[in-house]
């Protein structure tokens, strides 16, 4: 194995840097740059830790943005962002880039409501996790990325139709809060914030660590953990090339402390493919949840302007308890016609109607639905089992009414529903009774896999999750974990903030363990 | 023996047939073409004819849009497993007729060998059908396809969503990446380059399309 030069404090690597195999050292490594791997990273540089952050993907560079929806898919998401699951076959996405999934998600920032924390520390034997611990670390991740609600004059008539219907009818309604600054509504969140208002990791995080002193090695692949009793010494990889993932140079990172932070689906590949470590308790890739999606298009009488606006602009918190959450949606319109229904010139018809419609969606709490992660043959892709629970898809069948409600109470002249088996557009609330009353399968719906979680999850007994509270692994003395594998439920609401938050208090417990 | 020999004649007669039947008889590909084969290319243009048609509330139609062009674009780009997967499907609905047919006289051919109105009749099947995996199928060759329809800047400036044109602004990460496979001395920006973060300034709806998006842009 030859040794390249190492390079200096601070800095970043792309793949054309590499030269052949080498070695690095550090007092940390983070695997994964995404929304939580970032901020332990610049937590711990920042303190003076020699830091070295690997991921897979490439930084992306506004010149590199394709406003294409599919190509920037291909580019952006692994297995081309067409990774589905088995079982019940759900879309879900995983990113591939510097900044992981905030490169190419609506920044959508919500705290963790206090019951759903609560929730966790009564089930999981957790004592710490309440809303009240995280709070400050939500303020301190809140603050660094400028984290507010979205500016009425940003929100574009398809958010303030969802604000004016919730009032309607008496629901409650509020701007997203989003780690933004100074965004100009241009609605490209998914393909990438040209603006470069959104503030994704490898705006804000990254280059803060870089300046703290990280080395940012991008395009390396991590493979496996390499542990000597109960400690681990090293992660092993291979440089893959952007886009082909064509393997190539290996490398190693030795490190007194590894922090596992690729995300609720990679994780758990790395910790099997590393000899099934960290499992003794046998929880690492079970217990998979999504926050499945379900959505429905309204068309109005007005234009909507759907292009210009806050990606996802408002929400609604009004029915949490009831195991929902509804937000304002726009995607590129090749995307959001995969709903569409017909095909011919009435397809062509009712997509001309795109103009005048607004898309609003629901995430759903979905306790009972479970998966697993397991690692595919030859390949550190995983295989994602899951099965959506019928007394969920009850959940999904009341999000979409209440969705309907509000589309009708916002002046909508139809809408279209979207489920298999009911009428493709519906004019009327009294016709939309259907979605409420007929029996639906989860088959009937077309949802998405939003978010995932709990495939390394945290629980005070060793001998039911992987991590404890701090997200250290139950077996190993210097191996942690920080990405929503380790949330022991699903979070209610969209998890990034939660995530951060709790790197952010796990960063601090880390660099007091590491002297 | 005759018999055996009349038994082997039928044989290779029905091998030959299917052969034929199965992989033959497509028209030749265009020359830019990077991965579609003909059966694929010939499959593809079937389904865009009959789900884009010219004419109706949005002028392209399929062909116009480009859409096979895009397709092969797009099945070189994603990953291998994932075109493996694309090729079955498609190879799956071109086939499909063969053994389930479409309504009319001659319903039992390859689907891109079809009329036009047994096409569509076909792929109504596909999409109300009551299993799921027939509606997925459906659902998965539309979705490709519109991703290709919905990608012409021609079908995006009718439906007034084409991106806007928006000034580059050059912050501090602009100096620390250069573009997705070129090496740091790419970067083109010093510190001199760096400008105003964005003032949140909203878009003008009336503002300049993004070049790629503009009329008459390549």
């Amino acid at each position: 194995m030859t040794v390249a030069a190492t390079p200096g404090e601070g800095e970043v690597r792309v793949f054309a840097d590499y030269t052949g195999d080498f070695q690095e050292e550090a007092d940390a490594v983070v695997v994964g740059s995404g929304p939580t791997g970032a901020v332990v990273a610049y937590e711990l540089a920042a303190t003076g830790k020699r830091v070295v952050l690997l991921e897979e993907g490439p930084p992306f560079t506004p010149d590199d943005f394709v406003l294409e929806g599919a190509r920037s898919m291909t580019r952006t998401l692994r297995e081309g962002g067409l990774r589905t699951t088995r079982g019940h076959v759900v879309p879900t996405m995983q990113a591939i880039a510097l900044g992981g999934g905030s490169l190419m998600n609506s920044a959508i920032c919500p705290r963790a409501p206090e019951a759903a924390l609560d929730a966790w520390c009564t089930n999981f034997e957790l004592s710490r996790t309440t809303r009240k611990d995280l709070d400050p670390h939500y303020d301190a991740v809140g603050d660094f990325l400028g984290i507010a609600p979205t500016p009425d004059d940003v929100q574009g008539p398809r958010n303030l139709l969802f604000r004016d219907g919730c009032r309607a009818l008496g629901y409650s309604s509020e701007p997203i809060p989003r780690n933004v600054r100074g965004c100009r509504g241009s609605g490209e969140c998914f393909t990438g914030c040209r603006s470069r208002a959104k503030q994704s990791m490898d705006v804000s995080y990254v280059p803060a660590a870089i300046r703290a002193g990280a080395r940012v090695l991008t395009s390396v692949r991590v493979e496996r953990v390499e542990t000597t009793g109960r400690r681990a010494d090293a992660v092993v990889g291979r440089v893959v090339e952007p886009f082909t993932g064509k393997a190539g140079a290996r490398f190693r990172v030795r490190a007194r402390l590894v922090v596992l932070a690729a995300g609720c689906m990679a994780t758990p590949v790395i910790l099997l493919r590393s000899g099934n470590l960290a499992n003794r308790s046998e929880q690492v890739g079970r217990n998979l949840q999504f926050h499945p999606g379900v959505a429905i298009t309204g068309i109005f009488p007005e234009p909507t302007h759907p292009q210009f606006g806050a990606t996802q602009g408002y929400q609604s918190l009004q029915f949490l308890d009831e195991g929902f959450k509804l937000e304002t949606l726009w995607a590129p319109p090749a995307v959001l016609a995969v709903r569409t229904p017909g095909f011919g010139l009435a397809f062509k018809e009712r997509l001309a109607e795109v103009p005048y419609s607004a898309t609003w969606d629901a995430i759903a709490s979905c306790h009972r639905s479970l998966g697993r992660v397991t690692p595919r043959r030859r390949s550190m892709d995983p295989v994602l089992h899951y099965q959506l629970h019928p007394e969920d898809v009850k959940i999904l069948q009341r999000a979409l009414y209440v969705l309907a409600e509000i589309f009708f109470a916002a002046g909508a002249r139809k809408i279209q529903p979207g489920v298999h088996g009911l009428p493709e557009e519906m004019h009327s609330l009294a016709e939309a009774d259907a979605i409420r009353t007929r029996a639906m399968r989860a088959t009937d719906l077309v949802c998405g896999g939003n978010h995932a979680f709990c495939t390394t999850r945290m629980h005070g007994d060793p001998t039911k999750g992987v991590v404890d509270e701090d997200g250290q692994c139950h077996d190993l003395e210097n191996l942690y974990i920080a990405d929503t594998g380790i949330f022991p439920r699903c979070s209610s609401v969209n998890p990034m903030f939660t995530g951060m938050a709790l790197a952010h208090r796990q960063a601090g417990l880390i660099a007091d363990r590491l002297p | 023996m005759p018999v055996r020999l009349l038994l082997l004649a039928a044989l290779v007669a029905t091998a030959v047939w299917g052969f034929r039947r199965l992989l033959l008889g497509y028209a030749v590909l265009p020359a830019a073409t990077q991965v579609l084969c003909r059966r694929e290319w010939a499959l593809v243009d079937g389904v865009s004819e009959a789900m884009f048609p010219a004419g109706g509330a949005i002028p392209p139609s399929g062909r116009e849009a480009g859409v096979n062009e895009f397709v092969d674009r797009y099945v070189a780009g994603v990953p291998a497993g994932v075109r493996l997967l694309m090729r079955m499907l498609f190879l799956l609905v071109e086939q499909a007729t063969l053994f389930f047919p479409a309504p009319g006289p001659g319903g039992r051919r390859r689907f891109s060998a079809l009329e036009v109105e047994q096409r569509v009749a076909v792929l109504e099947g596909w999409r109300t059908s009551s299993l799921f995996l027939r509606r997925l199928v459906f659902t998965s060759l539309r979705a490709i396809l519109c991703m290709g329809y919905l990608a012409d800047p021609q079908v995006l400036r009718h439906l007034g969503v084409a991106p806007y044109d928006i000034e580059r602004v050059v912050l501090e990460p602009d100096l620390l990446y250069p573009p997705v496979g070129q090496p740091r001395s790419a970067i083109r920006f010093r510190e001199a380059d760096l400008t105003p973060p964005s003032d949140g300034t909203p878009l003008d709806l009336d503002g300049p399309l993004h070049p790629d998006y503009r009329e008459g842009s390549p």
